[in-house]
């Protein structure tokens, strides 16, 4: 068996998972990092994207949106915003949510407007992305 | 020996005033019970984000990140401080929007130009006292198109105050950032608290176990500390006012439900007392009644 780490994965209204882990990969902001076991220390942002860790030889995966991981040789933790489960994410809430988004993208919005709902959209449409990905 | 239409009147006032205090008890508590499960599911985040964040600030390397920025350039009577204030948008809950407007009165006072205080109240009570507030007309400035309630806290709600701050911040409309909060330490203790949000400031020696002090490894930042700060602050400025303001409103609900439980005991004595009192003043009626009967059919 390969060698573990613990790994925390913290959303604001919940645990997520807490346990030990052979292999994590994630989005940062500048690309895809895979972390093993005995990673030097290491602290990066994460935008919303695809989360995937190895639990007893098995691949899991997450939906998250914006937080920041800490990385220690013996230990990871991630605290996110929102963390879901493929098939917790609710298919037809994340559809209304990218069409409220995409409507109010064609109005007209100040700066922060524009950046807020381009963000909701990203939200959107990364759950749509990763529960048709993972579960059918 | 009073009236007996008064003190009837009295015992149905006081049972009117019953109704609604054992409504707003079953209300708050129930309230309690949702704020109490939203507190217990994100205590854990609220938590680790500090830790997390403490000691992500011993391994930062040295940056010109804005947010670490302390401006000591600018004395101290010019500084401007802005606070965060967590209070309740309905009174009658005991000493809890007391405690904190105390609180806050103490932290305004100790600065030393009153004129630079900022304060971003959520909450009505707190925005009404500190909008009608007249000392020697030196007031702090209070924001007034900072409208949020403390009911239900979103982290929605918490995102875009923290942008709010944050944006001040930057543009030198603020040189440091308090929030000021009820915490729940256990059901029955609740503490005024404050935190400092902004400037950060990073630590260049840990304290090791045995006390020394010694120089901390440097951790490696991807892409670089200044892109991740940028992305890490707001974040954590946002957990952490989410974090206060659950805390807050389960504190609320916690002191209107004891202060509302305690009104109602009382007025349930009340009750006791006047009907007491309205028996006697019946039975005094009857026998003076009875007396007049028979003095009358002497005759």
């Amino acid at each position: 068996m390969a060698k573990t780490f613990h790994l925390e994965i913290i959303a604001t209204d919940r645990v997520f998972y807490q346990g030990e882990c052979e292999h994590l990969v994630i989005t940062a902001i500048d690309g895809l990092l895979g972390i093993m076991a005995g990673h030097e220390p290491l602290v990066t942002a994460l935008p919303t994207g695809e989360l995937k860790y190895m639990v007893d030889g098995k691949w899991r995966y997450a939906a998250i949106s914006e937080g920041f991981i800490q990385v220690m040789p013996e230990s990871s933790v991630i605290l996110a915003d929102t963390c879901e489960l493929p098939e917790e994410i609710d298919i037809r809430r994340a559809q209304e949510a990218r069409e409220r988004a995409q409507e109010k993208l064609r109005q007209k919005q100040s700066i922060q407007e524009y950046y807020q709902t381009q963000a909701a959209l990203n939200r959107a449409m990364n759950r749509l992305k990763i529960s048709q990905k993972h579960f059918k | 020996m009073a009236n007996m239409r008064e003190i009837r009147e009295h015992i149905d006032s006081i049972r009117q005033i019953l109704k609604i205090t054992n409504a707003m008890y079953l209300i708050s508590s129930s309230k309690l019970k949702k704020a109490r499960k939203a507190l217990d599911s994100t205590e854990p985040y609220f938590y680790k984000l500090q830790e997390t964040i403490n000691s992500v600030l011993e391994h930062t390397p040295h940056t010109r990140q804005m947010y670490f920025d302390r401006r000591t350039d600018i004395p101290n009577e010019k500084r401007k401080k802005g606070y965060i204030v967590v209070t309740a948008d309905k009174g009658l809950c005991g000493s809890y929007n007391h405690n904190i407007l105390k609180f806050t009165e103490q932290e305004l006072a100790k600065s030393p130009d009153i004129g630079n205080c900022y304060l971003f109240v959520l909450g009505q009570v707190g925005r009404m006292y500190f909008t009608s507030r007249l000392k020697n007309s030196s007031k702090p400035y209070v924001d007034g198109e900072f409208l949020y309630t403390t009911q239900n806290p979103t982290s929605y709600r918490a995102m875009e105050i923290a942008r709010l701050v944050l944006d001040k911040f930057e543009n030198r409309e603020l040189d440091e950032v308090y929030v000021i909060y009820t915490d729940m330490v256990s059901s029955n203790v609740q503490e005024t608290k404050m935190v400092q949000l902004l400037p950060f400031s990073r630590r260049h020696f840990g304290k090791a176990p045995d006390g020394t002090i010694k120089k901390l490894p440097k951790a490696s930042f991807l892409p670089s500390p200044e892109e991740v700060m940028a992305h890490l602050i707001p974040n954590y400025a946002k957990g952490i006012i989410y974090g206060a303001m659950v805390e807050a409103f389960c504190c609320e609900q916690q002191s209107r439900m004891t202060a509302m439980d305690a009104a109602t005991s009382s007025a349930k004595d009340m009750i006791k007392d006047f009907s007491l009192l309205y028996n006697r003043a019946r039975q005094a009626a009857i026998t003076q009644e009875i007396t007049e009967v028979c003095s009358g059919s002497a005759r």
